[in-house]
């Protein structure tokens, strides 16, 4: 039997800059039609130093858009957010609170998950409501190979978080339903740290989060520009093998392998390399791994999924033309 | 060039830990002719002076340089008075673990070979994916071990299935251990990490013993030369390279001659040539398939290393200092049809540091497993 | 400062499989190793320690096949090891386990640093740490590669996020998790081996660790596992093709579809 649900589904909107990360918005998508499966309301929650955020937020679906505001709470602070969403749940009882499995929301998740005394089900790759209204979250283990259905029987809000790109945002609409502005009791004790220096991201190349590398080799004789092309039409970075650094196609710190660097991205495009294992440990822990070499031999062949036998060039040209103008 | 006293730091005589060095190396007998130093093939490339580095240790000091070693030997070969210099060069490494002062991607690489097994942090249980549709007897008391490189590396599995079908063919007994199989340490021993070393060696003892192995054939010649070492030291099984276990199938009659037509020519892997002293056994083996085996000018004793030892095959390396390419120049240059070899570290380095030569690279199993499949 | 670093055992995930018939996790053809991350937050200790001196203490929770696991991160470098070890523990979801190492800790007492992996290569939740943080009302940073001291009993922890790196102060109690890859774990030091297999693990149960049992194991665990199933490949597939380059190129396209890529 399932907890009788009190007062619906809360979704962590997670600020960042002037708008809200994309996973938030991917959420309120599902969240929306989750909450029309079990008829209760849904509410986006989220927390920051001044009120007006909501704005942006009612375009997205939800029927309320709850603001937890103070002039401390300048960025994410996981003891303070704890403290202001752990006393707006304890006061409205949501049955369920899903937030965005952002580095800072997992921050915020696993605390929280403490002071409700509940369950947390993390990462969670599909959410589906069982034969009795149960939601069952799918989530990875052992490096992906299992994958486990986690369900919160009994404690309440039962609280889960969702990769990025799990779910699809809602197109964005009119603006709907009521805003709550809530000023949080707050003080300097209540904050966790305090914000000394920030370097944001995009002064340095780091392929080990690179989600799609496009690796180029000696088969590219040396035409990196169509390489950083498809990786640029990808959203992806450059990766290298040891002779296209060493001849100077690219910059060392691109280079991929057991003494440069190991890399796990969802999807590698192996071009022009013959893959010797002291490569290919790099990329052992792709997702998808597709290699275009010229040589039926060569033994790259046995570390990718897909493998074209053939001339670069073309192929790399062909597939420029159907990934479109970017 | 003068310069005040106060500049110059003090010298410290680390009496003890030079004592220690010299009692297992011999290195006391060094009189600093400097031999060493003009025999090394870094000389040209990399300001590598053996001789200084000898001279420091006395010191009790030592220099970045000592990572660029690759331990081929050519300094041992050379040297008038008989010093291990390269087990010197191994025993400064094994002071560096102390302070920690080691190239980044080594304690990785202990890590790996320690947790793993191997030294490419692959999974355990794919060592075995070398064998394919290779059967093994899988009895006897001989073993083929395969070592790292040939259980992981798809260059190198070829060696390894090459070495199993003549064996296969000569009709012997012969176990492999499959997944079970543990790294020799060899890559430990190079970079001056003696514990882990012994305690791998130790391993296979006890997996040796376990399996009633009295004779172990090695692929490669680095497995080769640490296993031969430290099995001797633990009372284990016999050792030997593969090219010698295939040379005496080919005397008793066991495996046929053949009649490949062509020349090769041959270069000795330093753990094999120098360090063991085995430059017959594979050139026989060439000659005996009926191919014609033309010498480099740097041959045998003289050979030049790829520059994969030493644990340089974990350590990035400038291009201006690797001497792999100037090797695959010096084969093509004989006019051979070949390049064979026997040694997985040196058919890997060849192949990508051949620039624009075109001659194929090829490990003598290959090629004799080839011939016979024909 | 006294720092504890806590240690994870796990399966290797590539032995790990899924009893079909059961639908229950059989490890047990899977060897074990020590959570990648969890070496990284040692190493963090050990290299803080080293600079500025005070005592590393690795705690595990687990059966007592974990002990030679620590008996290793003794040989690296940790002064001390304690396994906290009784089936009441077991079935325990991430709640469960927060609670209980957070009361080891409590237990240890005057601890001023907890680190911790960023997630463990098992469950893979990375909700421990900032768990931890909450039973023991510690400050947090959680996904930190760096950490420096501060002035009076405070930390910087450099914290690598989506859009960029922030550097915070934290005073201490603190509870910190190390990115993978955030350091190059120091090797074994054979010389302390002896003394690593010769030092008291000490194991602590359910009585010595006077935790409240409605927090502990398969009770205190408010989620619940109601499937599972087994995803992965059983390696590449490698669907090796020689076609024209257009056709080639139709096929590239189909994996990057399929290969579900997103912005976070």
């Amino acid at each position: 039997m399932v907890a009788k649900d009190t007062e619906g589904l809360w979704v962590y909107a997670e600020r960042r800059g002037s708008s809200f990360t994309p996973v938030s918005l991917e959420i309120l998508g599902k969240a929306k039609e989750l909450s029309r499966q079990l008829s209760v309301e849904l509410t986006a929650v989220t927390v920051g130093n001044d009120g007006g955020a909501a704005a942006e937020l009612r375009r997205y679906g939800p029927d309320h858009v709850l603001e937890l505001v103070h002039p401390l709470l300048t960025r994410h602070d996981g003891k303070a957010y704890t403290k202001a969403i752990g006393m707006a749940i304890q006061k409205a009882h949501p049955s369920t609170l899903l937030l965005g499995a952002t580095r800072n929301g997992q921050d915020l998740a696993g605390r929280l998950a403490v002071r409700l005394r509940t369950g947390l089900t993390a990462h969670v790759t599909s959410l589906e409501l069982d034969g009795s209204g149960q939601l069952v979250g799918w989530v990875p283990g052992f490096g992906g190979g299992i994958e486990a259905g986690i369900t919160c029987p009994e404690k309440r809000p039962q609280m889960v978080t969702v990769r990025p790109g799990v779910f699809t945002a809602p197109p964005e609409g009119a603006p709907a339903g009521d805003v709550e502005t809530v000023k949080v009791d707050l003080s300097e004790e209540d904050l966790g740290s305090h914000r000394v220096a920030f370097e944001p991201k995009g002064t340095s190349i780091d392929l080990t989060r690179a989600d799609v590398i496009v690796v180029g080799g000696r088969g590219t004789d040396g035409n990196f520009s169509r390489i950083e092309e498809l990786a640029r039409r990808l959203g992806g970075e450059v990766g290298a093998t040891r002779v296209a650094t060493d001849a100077g196609w690219v910059d060392r710190d691109r280079m991929i392998g057991q003494t440069g660097v190991i890399t796990r991205p969802k999807l590698v495009l192996v071009l022009g390399v013959s893959g010797a294992v002291q490569f290919t440990v790099g990329i052992e822990g792709a997702g998808t791994v597709v290699a275009v070499n010229r040589d039926p031999q060569a033994p790259i062949f046995e570390h990718a999924d897909l493998g074209i036998v053939g001339d670069l060039g073309p192929i790399v040209e062909s597939l420029l033309r159907s990934l479109g103008e970017a | 060039m003068a310069q005040s006293s106060e500049s110059l730091p003090p010298v410290r005589f680390d009496d003890e830990a030079w004592e220690a060095l010299a009692a297992t190396t011999n290195a006391n007998l060094c009189f600093q002719c400097g031999t060493c130093t003009a025999a090394c093939p870094l000389a040209d490339s990399s300001p590598l002076r053996v001789r200084q580095l000898v001279r420091e240790a006395q010191f009790g000091e030592t220099d970045a340089f000592l990572w660029k070693c690759m331990t081929c030997a050519e300094c041992n070969a050379s040297c008038p008075r008989g010093v291990d210099i390269v087990g010197l060069i191994r025993g400064l490494r094994g002071r560096q673990w102390h302070t920690r002062e080691v190239p980044k991607g080594l304690p990785t690489l202990l890590w790996g070979m320690y947790s793993d097994g191997n030294t490419f942090h692959l999974p355990p249980k794919d060592r075995a994916s070398w064998l394919q549709d290779v059967k093994v007897p899988g009895k006897g008391s001989t073993l083929l071990y395969v070592g790292c490189a040939a259980s992981y590396d798809p260059r190198a599995q070829r060696i390894a299935r090459s070495v199993a079908a003549l064996l296969n063919l000569a009709g012997v007994d012969y176990q492999v251990m499959g997944n079970e199989e543990v790294c020799c340490g060899e890559a430990a021993r190079s970079v001056g990490h003696d514990a882990l070393f012994q305690d791998l060696q130790q391993r296979n003892t006890e997996s040796f013993r376990k399996r009633g192995v009295e004779r172990v054939i090695a692929i490669s010649p680095h497995s080769f030369d640490a296993l031969k070492a430290g099995q001797a030291a633990n009372g284990g099984p016999q050792v030997v390279h593969y090219t010698q276990a295939i040379e005496e199938l080919l005397d008793s009659g066991k495996l046929g001659k053949g009649s490949s037509k062509g020349t090769v020519t041959y270069h000795d892997p330093c753990y094999l040539g120098r360090h063991n002293g085995v430059y017959e056994s594979p050139r026989r083996l060439l000659e005996l398939s009926g191919l014609k085996v033309v010498e480099m000018g740097n041959s045998r004793a003289q050979a030049l290393c790829c520059g994969g030892g030493g644990g340089r095959m974990w350590m990035e390396t400038p291009p201006a200092e690797r001497p792999g390419s100037r090797r695959v120049h010096e084969a093509a240059g004989t006019g051979a049809e070949l390049l064979a070899t026997a040694c997985p570290y040196c058919i890997s380095v060849f192949e990508s540091e051949r620039g624009s030569e075109a001659i194929p690279v090829t490990d003598v199993a290959e090629l004799l497993a080839r011939r016979a499949k024909a | 400062m006294h720092i504890v670093v806590c240690m994870k055992v796990v399966p290797r995930p590539e032995e790990v499989k899924v009893d079909l018939a059961t639908k229950m996790l059989d490890r047990a053809g899977a060897r074990s190793v020590i959570n990648s991350s969890d070496m990284n937050a040692l190493e963090t200790a050990l290299a803080f320690r080293d600079a500025h001196g005070g005592k590393v203490t690795v705690l595990s929770m687990g059966p007592p096949p974990f002990e030679p696991y620590l008996r290793v991160a003794l040989a690296v470098g940790a002064d001390e090891a304690i396994l906290l070890s009784d089936r009441a523990f077991g079935g325990a979801d991430t709640l469960a386990t927060s609670y209980t190492l957070a009361a080891g800790i409590r237990k240890i007492g005057k601890v001023d640093l907890v680190l911790c992996g960023e997630e463990s290569s098992d469950g893979g939740t990375s909700q421990v740490p900032p768990s931890i943080a909450e039973w023991l009302n510690a400050s947090q940073a959680t996904y930190v590669e760096r950490i420096v001291a501060g002035k009076h009993g405070t930390v910087h922890a450099t914290r690598v996020l989506e859009d960029g790196k922030e550097t915070v102060e934290l005073s201490v109690p603190a509870v910190i998790s190390m990115i993978v890859g955030s350091n190059e774990p120091r090797f074994i030091d054979y010389d302390r081996w002896a003394f690593a297999q010769s030092a008291k693990v000490h194991v602590w149960n359910e009585k010595e660790l006077a935790g409240d049992p409605q927090y502990l194991g398969l009770k205190g665990s408010p989620t619940a596992v109601a499937g599972l199933r087994e995803v992965k490949k059983a390696g590449r597939r490698r669907e090796t093709v020689t076609v024209a380059p257009d056709e080639a190129a139709a096929k590239i396209k189909a994996e990057i579809d399929r290969a579900g890529l997103a912005r976070s």
